[in-house]
């Protein structure tokens, strides 16, 4: 078996499924099977911690039925409990009431898939050792140990990790499609001793396509070093209204708050406060972000989207101005408009001219937040509360760590104080987001 | 370990939030036992189907032990999950997963070496206690020479109906009777969403001690939302239950309450007022509040962290952490709760376990590693998400014991302050000790008395300095019945909560007004 091509592998298995789906009865089916080699090197405080390495099958069929629709996946892929699976699955969606909005993708949307190379595989993986992979590990600890101030540190762990992912879907309709992508990982995590006994921590981490993208172990370690002894003596600030600078690393957070609202579902269920709004100002000139599948080596860079539509670039905001929905082909019929995508690819935003210091040099007083604890949205309202925590700026230059915050307000007021963007889009994030700059945000403190 | 983003954050959601994939009796098709075997592996009983026997784990465990691990464990996992969904007036989804596998884990001292594999031919398994066993570079240890099957586990999810036995035609109804009257209920209810779930299956650990113990692990979940309109306004809302229980879990007085819990919590948003910023006193309502401990200590007092010298409260055993009113402990034992446990995932025996007693800071949650790096007894919390991960110190039901005072006098008490009654989500940073939880619903204290409705506001404080701050604990605990999951270095495992009305005298509430 081992010595199988495993996307062949994984054909075979997935065209067996569709045709099994089909002889007991479904007039259409899709089936993605999937493999993923994961290895992760844990490494603290000058040893080995954890070594984790496994290789994951499984299958998911979805089936329609009669006017009905099932998804289901296993993980047990011998051939006697596979087939009876997928019958028995069968004879459970017969049950079900009927959804006349339930059926594979309009073929058309899977045609034209573009030719481009996304670059998403690099080969050089299987040349990666036990060994080096420890040593890539073992180097950020030395980075984090080597900042000023490291005699505060009272512990660094530091990750190493490698995945190969392959998928492979048929559709009964005709379409098939194959995936493949790795991605390596690098990270650190310090913890320091604050002389008021608090342990704060920060980390630090690369995620990149190609090994040869990712940056020096020493300085996503040195990263998270400065980042946590920076947190030392770090205090509640005071409650007030505030230009908020947001670290290109947290402002995924924040950007996330708009991924429930902009989703098919949310529209047809009448959860989006951005129902309507299609062809509106949703923030200020600033923001305008586009979808882009086609990044070469993008996070979420695909041929091809979780339903099999053929992917395409399109903006979401322009200058401000609500341009799309993500929205599937179930909720398409269902909203009685043309499909984008069921999810965001990677996003591509026009930035500014400026690095995050010239910014805060520009915004003179506020609060440029680092991270973001918990929290949540209402989506069908836009009202949003999040924990933050980061650095007062005051005469355009960082000053104390603040912590134990809030901030609050509404999706459809915030993003019109959008006044700046940053040069510096994060790389290790699909959201590829830069620095921000809001203008009179409430902070809650003290 | 792959971060993505997260560092060392901790985190608890409510899970009915999500759709549940899951499915449908009989979606395996060796369900049914064979006739049990006698000899050797006599003591197996669920995961005989599977072909697990003696000879295979001892074979398995030799290996994993053959690089010099000081121990080494197999998990076995099988589990069928099941969904049915109504959306638009119509149960017209349904899901079913199937997981089933075997992770086998090798541990030296604080070290550990895990592989797992969905293949569970011998030679595949095989091939991860060899991964496993390579994070010990020593000479050979012995297996298990014999076996024993831990044959008397505790009886904690109490099933009448099994899920295996359960056909849609029961279920769906439900949802439909659910669904006609939330929109009965109230007419501004416009969208009505209904989520339910189930679970059945085992989990079978062997240790290199000999242990053999298998765990039959029952779960259901049901989770209603809706959408109503007002004047033109919108506001969404839910209530979810879970349990480890069976169908008889679905009785008339619960199905009234995810109504009436559902409808009244998303139209009170319509009624709601900006919530207040800045400190102030606060009260939190008995029952899922207890999502403040499970922040504000619980994961702080998970061992790892503190074997790793990396929690707030890593030098506090034994040391005053809060008034002596206070009482906090982390339970496996009570029936049906969702976080309810037999055994945990190392097969070591779940109890209960005092974090805090009397306001003293008493025992961290241990799994094997934890314990024996403080030379302590396991405590039973060492779980994990599934087969593919090792297992970590992890919360079950964490609750507040009952205290001397009364809901009514705690309220009373405040002259202006801010009343939590419903949650959706909270997270930990645990070095920092900086927690917060996420307000669905809760009310304005003005001069003692419940005023006027606040939603969607997060509040946030820091562990010791609340717990310190809790100066008040009513007589009225109660564990929260909803679907909470905890998550915790990218596993989430299955948790409970509860906690009687307390005060906390002052914490930032981050509203969108100047209090």
């Amino acid at each position: 078996m081992a010595t199988l091509d495993p996307i062949r592998q994984m054909q075979d298995m997935a065209r067996g499924a569709a045709d099994a789906a089909r002889k007991a009865g479904a007039q259409q089916a899709a089936v993605t099977a999937a493999r993923v080699r994961t290895v992760e090197v844990e490494w603290r405080d000058g040893r080995l911690e954890r070594v984790k390495e496994a290789t994951t099958r499984g299958l998911q069929v979805e089936l329609y039925v009669d006017g009905r629709y099932s998804s289901v996946g296993t993980s047990d892929l011998r051939p006697d409990p596979l087939a009876s699976f997928v019958e028995t699955a069968i004879v459970m969606a017969r049950k079900l009431e009927p959804d006349p909005f339930r059926s594979l993708p309009d073929p058309k949307l899977c045609q034209g898939q573009s030719k481009a190379d996304l670059d998403l595989v690099d080969a050089s993986q299987s040349s990666l050792t036990a060994v080096g992979r420890r040593e890539r590990a073992q180097a950020a600890e030395a980075g984090a140990r080597g900042v000023k101030g490291s005699a505060a540190i009272l512990s660094v762990t530091s990750g190493f990790s490698d995945v190969l992912s392959e998928s492979f879907r048929i559709h009964t309709d005709g379409f098939e499609g194959t995936r493949r992508g790795t991605t390596f990982q690098i990270s650190a995590e310090v913890s320091v001793k604050d002389p008021d006994g608090r342990r704060p921590e920060d980390w630090d981490y690369a995620l990149v396509r190609h090994l040869a993208a990712i940056p020096a172990s020493e300085s996503v370690g040195r990263a998270a070093g400065e980042r946590a002894v920076a947190r030392i003596g770090s205090k509640k600030g005071e409650s007030a209204a505030m230009t908020m600078v947001v670290d290109s690393r947290a402002a995924s957070r924040l950007v996330a708050t708009l991924t429930g609202p902009l989703s098919g579902m949310a529209l047809q269920q009448k959860q989006s406060c951005l129902e309507g709004k299609l062809g509106q100002p949703i923030g200020s000139a600033l923001l305008d972000v586009a979808d882009d599948p086609f990044l070469p080596r993008g996070l979420e860079s695909r041929l091809f989207d979780s339903e099999g539509l053929a992917a395409r670039r399109f903006p979401v905001f322009e200058k401000g101005v609500l341009r799309n929905f993500y929205v599937d082909s179930y909720y398409g019929r269902k909203l009685k408009v043309e499909p984008t995508t069921r999810g965001a690819s990677n996003l591509a935003w026009t930035l500014g001219a400026k690095g995050q210091d010239a910014l805060i040099a520009e915004a003179k007083e506020g609060v440029l937040v680092t991270g973001f604890l918990g929290g949540n949205s209402n989506g069908t309202t836009g009202d949003f509360s999040l924990g933050v925590q980061g650095y007062r700026f005051r005469g355009g230059k960082v000053a104390e760590p603040i912590g134990e915050m809030n901030i609050s307000g509404n999706l459809l007021e915030v993003w019109k104080r959008l006044v700046a963007l940053g040069n510096d889009p994060y790389p290790y994030s699909r959201l590829r987001t830069p620095t921000l700059v809001f203008e009179g945000v409430q902070f809650a403190g003290v | 370990m792959a971060m993505h983003g997260m560092g060392r954050r901790k985190f608890m959601k409510m899970s009915g939030a999500t759709l549940i994939v899951a499915g449908a009796a009989d979606l395996v098709g060796c369900a049914t036992a064979k006739p049990k075997a006698d000899g050797p592996s006599a003591g197996i009983r669920y995961f005989d189907r599977f072909g697990v026997t003696e000879p295979l784990l001892a074979e398995v465990l030799a290996v994993a032990m053959s690089r010099g691990a000081d121990s080494a464990d197999v998990f076995f996992q099988h589990r069928v999950s099941s969904g049915l969904g109504l959306q638009d007036g119509a149960v017209n989804r349904s899901y079913a997963q199937v997981s089933l596998g075997v992770g086998v884990r090798a541990v030296k001292g604080d070290q550990q070496g895990y592989g797992f594999t969905e293949d569970l031919s011998l030679s595949a398994i095989i091939d991860c206690a060899r991964t496993a066993a390579a994070i010990a570079d020593g000479p050979a240890r012995l297996g298990p020479q014999r076996f024993h099957v831990e044959g008397k586990l505790p009886d904690r999810y109490p099933v009448k109906v099994r899920w295996e036995d359960v056909r849609p035609e029961q279920t769906m109804p439900i949802l439909s009777r659910l669904e006609a009257r939330a929109l009965a209920s109230d007419p501004r209810v416009k969208k009505v969403n209904i989520n339910f779930g189930d679970e059945y299956g085992a989990v079978l650990i062997a240790d290199s001690s000999g242990r053999i113990v298998e765990d039959v692990q029952p779960m259901t979940r049901l989770y209603l939302q809706c959408t109503a309109e007002q004047n033109g306004r919108r506001e969404s809302g839910g209530y979810n239950v879970a349990a480890r229980a069976g169908l008889e879990y679905y009785d008339e007085d619960r199905l009234a309450r995810v109504v009436r819990e559902a409808v009244t919590r998303t139209t009170i948003l319509f009624e709601a007022v900006p919530a207040p910023t800045g400190e102030m006193p606060v009260v939190l309502a008995a029952g899922s509040s207890g999502i403040l401990l499970h922040e504000a200590i619980g994961h702080g007092m998970e061992a790892d962290f503190n074997r790793k010298n990396v929690s707030i409260f890593s030098d506090k055993i034994g040391k005053p952490v809060a008034h002596p009113f206070v009482n906090i402990v982390d339970d496996a034992t009570l029936a049906g709760a969702r976080g309810a446990i037999n055994v945990d995932d190392e097969g070591n025996p779940s109890g209960l376990t005092h974090l805090v007693e009397n306001g003293i800071l008493s025992t961290y949650l241990h799994d094997s590693v934890s314990a024996r790096h403080y030379g302590v007894k396991p405590t039973g919390n060492g779980r994990r998400e599934s087969y593919q991960f090792a297992p970590l110190p992890r919360m079950r039901a964490t609750y507040m014991l009952p205290g001397p005072h009364s809901k009514d006098e705690i309220v009373a008490s405040v002259k202006k302050g801010v009343f939590c009654s419903n949650f959706t989500n909270g997270q930990v940073n645990i070095g920092a000790g900086d927690f917060t939880f996420y307000v669905k619903n809760g009310w304005l204290i003005e001069d003692g008395k419940l005023t006027r409705p606040v939603k969607d506001v997060n509040v946030i404080g820091n562990g010791p300095k609340v717990l310190e701050k809790i100066d008040m604990v009513a007589n009225d605990l109660v564990i929260d019945e909803g679907g909470w999951t905890c998550g915790k270095d990218g596993q989430g495992v299955p948790v409970s909560q509860g906690i009687p009305t307390v005060r906390v005298s002052s914490i930032t509430v981050g509203g969108q007004r100047k209090a």
